[in-house]
Order: C-alpha cells, then structure tokens, then sequence
C-alpha cells in the first residue's frame, strides 16, 4: 500500500521536473511554427492555429546557414575523431600496461581537463598565428582533439579493461605483437566504447563557441554555434521566429544524435563515472 | 613482426601515451605557460609585449569592478553547485527507485534530462532568453498573465536576471550531476537496502544511513566538477544577458572573455585568466586529495 503511494509520489515529482526540462523544447517548437503574428499571442498559441514551415524554409534557403551547419559536423567529426586517435593508444597503456606513475597519468589527464579553454584563450591565439593554422580548420580541429582526448582516455580505459587479458594472451602466444593484438583484438571487441567516446566528444564540440570563435575569423568558416550568436544579434522582437527555428536546427542534430545513441553512451559514462 | 610479442604486463608506456602527451602539451600546456607571461605584460589585441611589468595585475586587482564581479562568481557558482547536486541526486534516485519497482517512463525521462544537457551553451542561453521575454506575450509572463500573477522582470531587474541565469544553468546542467549519482547508486549493493528493511528501517532512514554515507566520495568528486564547469560557464550567459543588467550577472569566466573582446585588453584579460585558472587548479589539487584518500 504504502509502495503505492510512493508510486504515485515518484511520478507526481518527475511529472513536475518533466514540465521543466521539457518547457524550453516545447516552446521552440512552437514559437519555430509560428507566424510573426502568432508570435505576439503569447501561450495561447502553444499550438499555432495557423502553422508554418516557412521559417525553417527561410533559414535552410540561405545557403549561408548550410555551410554553417556543415562546418559544424566537420569540425565536430574530425576533432572527436582526432581525441579517439589520440586515446586509443594513452587508454590501452594505462589499461594493459603496468607502469610507475600510472596513477598520476591519469589524474593528470583529469587535470588537464579541468582548464577551460577560457583560460588559454589569449595565447592559443596567438600561438595559432605563430603555427600559421590560424583560420584553418586544423586550429579548431587540433584543439578539439586536446580537448577532448581526456574524457576519451578514461573512457576507453574502462572499455579496454572490460575486455579479458586472456583474449589477447592467446594471440601473443601465436606471435602477434602488440601493436597486432591491438588493432586485430582489441579495438574491435572495444567498438562500443569506442564509438561512446567519440559521440560524446563529437557532441561536445558541436556546442563549443569559444574555440572556433576565436580562432576562425572568415564568416564563411564559422560553425553553427558561432554562427546563431551572431545571427542573434541581427534579430529583433518582430523575427523571434526565425530565431527559434535557427536555434532549433542547431540544437536538433546533438540531440538527435544523443538520443538516438543514449543507450550506448549513458552505459559507458556509468561505467566510467564508477571506475573513476 | 614475425618476433614474438612481450607479455602482457610489462612494456614501455612513453611510446603510447606519447601522442596524447604531444597534442595536449603543443596546443593546451604552451598556451597555458604563455599565459602567465603575457600576464605581466602590456599586450593588447592589436599589439604584442612590449615590456613585462606588474601593471596588468595592478589594474585588474584595482579595478573598482572585480569585487562585484567576484561576488557574482560566488553566488552564481555556490548556489549552482549546490542547486545542481540537490537536483541531480534526487532525480537520480528516484529515477532508481522508478526502475527497482518497474514503474514505465523512467527512460523517458531520463533522456528528456539529458537531452537538455547536449543542447550547445550559445543555444541555451537564446532559448531562455525567448523565455523571459518580458513583454506580455513572453512565454513564462503570458503564462503567469494567464493565472492572474506577474508580470516579472526576469532579464531586467539585477536580482531577477541572477536568478534566472541559475535556472537557465540549471536546466542544462543537472543532467550531469545526474548520471554521476545514478551511477554511483547503481553501484551499491543492494542488499543492505534488504537488511535494512527487515529491520524495519524506513525510506528517509536507509537514505541517511546507506546512500548518503556511501556516496560520500561521488558527492565530493562530483562538487569540484560541477564547481570548476560552473566557474567556467560563460557562453549561455553572454547569449542570455550579455553580462547585464549593468554587472548584474557578469560572472569572473565572461569578464574575462569580455576583457579581451571588447576591451581589447589581452594582458588584463591573461590576469583574469591567471586567476580563473589559480581557482580551477586550487580545486583540482582537492579532487587529487579525495581521490588519493579513498
């Protein structure tokens, strides 16, 4: 009986913290949807009784916005793909390998994750032109790479360690080397923490805006969240709508994606949060 | 390659940590090192060193606008740290306890939570600024309009705007606090919840005497996290009010960022820098203790 009552008390609260965290999609929706005029109307056309797919046809036929989009998933793709290359090799020493000073391997990766990339802002721009990759994609690429290796490694540690040593064991006594055993056994017995990583670090540098902010000066290079900041500050009252149905083309993709993906993702981060 | 294969345990490691020590040293400990040097020097944005001084630290300490921005820092990170984990706890649990009793929608619910945590920090801040809108047809002014109340100065009155910087913050961020107590709830055993209700212990009891001592190391863990990304929040702020009303929400992260763009001063801004950085290092030094103790 009284479970009963919890029951109802557990969905009572969720159902209370549900409106909140769904409030925000669901108003986008909607003032996405809408005409100008219906904007005006306020929550009495949280359904729109005229709805619209203009805006999103506005937005999608500037070309511009397309190539904002695509530089996002470009500089998203190859910077997760770069912090994966660089954790493969750091997370199977740390997993496989016994060593002095593991611990403060890794506690130094953790530390490393925790400068914001606020803090290096200045010089990283001036180290860039000192490179000469400043308003090349590889500045933005190359630091999300360093950026978001950390995260990675303690990821693909806890995958690698999941993975019995016996497996491996086997192929070393039939001559393979190491490097052998890792790409031939490892990495494809490790694929769904692999592919969690880069997700999640994909993710990440979809909603990164101080990084390509600084370092991409060409309009025409910029992604998606450098691109509705600035977009933002064109609109006024008159064109929330527009502004919605930018926001919520840049939202869209990340959580689409994660959505789709949680399953996977959400097990490799318990399981990392509990080994960490 | 036809050579056999070291066992398993031993092998040097210099060779495989060394990209990841390569890339994180070339394009985030160089600039981290340099930072410190164009911290006391005369840099602007427009022009490079020229000469070294304390000037820089001078002027920003000095400068009659950082205690109010440091008193903003605090609020905003203390009642975000606390605000977080209150919320992320009790969704976690009872997300769990949803799932020990079969209740449906659990996983609904959970990704609902997280779905607001991938939403970019620019994003976040223009969706809750449609939010507040004040004008009458606003969202949360025409629904509080509708019941009789309001309508409430969310982004223009100081107070009102810090507060609803903490709820825009909140909705993103709880999701994290989340998993990292959720997974460190799964990991109890369950048992002693079973001992404990054969000795008739109730809800609230078992919380105080099972859970929370035993998630004593991810609460600690988990406070220097959320405590270091909060003090490092600025993009959904600077989309949400820009820093305003007046200082009212200018937190230590956008001073920072609004220092070097549009003061064009890149030597005050690498002190700001310095200090956001001495604050963050501070409390990495605390995690490292915790996690050295357990």
């Amino acid at each position: 009986m009284s479970a009963r009552v919890g029951d109802l008390a557990t969905y009572a609260v969720l159902a209370l913290l549900a409106v909140f965290f769904a409030t925000p999609f669901v108003w986008l929706l909607s003032l996405s949807l809408r005409t100008p005029a219906e904007v005006f109307r306020g929550a009495a056309r949280l359904i729109p009784h005229e709805p619209t797919l203009g805006n999103f046809a506005y937005i999608l036929s500037d070309p511009a916005f397309l190539t904002y989009l695509w530089n996002g998933l470009k500089l998203s793709a190859l910077g997760g793909g770069l912090a994966v290359v660089l954790a493969i090799p750091a997370a199977y020493a740390c997993s496989r390998l016994d060593f002095r000073g593991k611990q403060g391997v890794l506690i130094g990766i953790l530390a490393v994750q925790m400068i914001s990339p606020l803090v290096i802002l200045v010089p990283l721009y001036r180290w860039m032109g000192a490179l000469e990759l400043l308003n090349l994609d590889a500045s933005v690429v190359a630091v999300y790479g360093a950026l978001g290796m950390p995260l990675a490694v303690w990821l693909l540690k806890v995958a690698f360690d999941a993975i019995p040593a016996e497996i491996e064991e086997v192929a070393f006594v039939d001559g393979a080397s190491r490097l052998q055993v890792l790409t031939r056994i490892t990495l494809p017995l490790a694929r769904p923490g692999i592919a969690s990583a880069f997700i999640l670090a994909m993710v990440m540098n979809w909603s990164q805006f101080l990084v390509p902010f600084i370092l991409l000066e060409r309009d025409g290079d910029w992604p998606i969240s450098v691109a509705i900041f600035n977009f933002a500050g064109s609109t006024s009252a008159s064109t929330t709508q527009l502004l919605a149905a930018a926001c919520l083309i840049a939202v869209v993709p990340a959580v689409a994606v994660f959505v789709a993906l949680q399953r996977m993702i959400v097990s490799a981060l318990i399981a990392g949060a509990v080994k960490g | 390659m036809t050579t056999r294969g070291p066992a398993p345990a031993d092998g040097r490691p210099f060779p495989w940590l060394l990209p990841a020590i390569a890339f994180t040293a070339l394009f985030y400990l160089v600039p981290v090192i340099d930072v410190v040097r164009l911290a006391f020097s005369d840099a602007t944005l427009v022009r490079g060193a020229s000469g070294y001084s304390l000037d820089a630290f001078r002027a920003v300490l000095g400068d009659p606008a950082l205690p109010q921005v440091l008193g903003t820092t605090f609020v905003f990170t203390a009642v975000n740290v606390i605000a977080l984990q209150v919320a992320g706890l009790a969704i976690a649990l009872l997300i769990v306890r949803g799932e020990a009793r079969g209740l449906r929608g659990m996983a609904a619910f959970r990704t609902l939570v997280l779905a607001a945590w991938v939403v970019p920090g620019i994003a976040n801040g223009l969706i809750w600024q449609m939010l507040f809108d004040e004008a009458p047809y606003g969202t949360l002014n025409s629904i509080l309009g509708g019941v009789g109340l309001g309508p409430v100065a969310w982004l223009s009155d100081p107070q009102m705007a810090l507060v609803s910087a903490v709820i825009a913050n909140l909705w993103q961020g709880t999701a994290f606090s989340m998993i990292v107590f959720y997974a460190a709830r799964r990991g109890i055993d369950p048992t002693l919840y079973e001992v404990a209700q054969l000795d008739g212990a109730r809800a609230w009891r078992s919380f105080r005497s099972i859970t929370l001592p035993l998630l004593r190391t991810a609460i600690a863990v988990n406070t220097v996290l959320v405590t270091v990304q909060t003090l490092n929040t600025f993009d959904s702020i600077l989309a949400l009010t820009g820093g305003g009303p007046g200082r009212a929400t200018e937190v230590l992260a956008l001073f920072t960022f609004n220092t070097v763009f549009y003061n064009f001063d890149l030597a005050g801004g690498s002190v700001l820098a310095v200090l956001l950085f001495t604050i963050s290092a501070a409390l990495a030094a605390l995690v490292h203790g915790w996690l050295g103790r357990t």
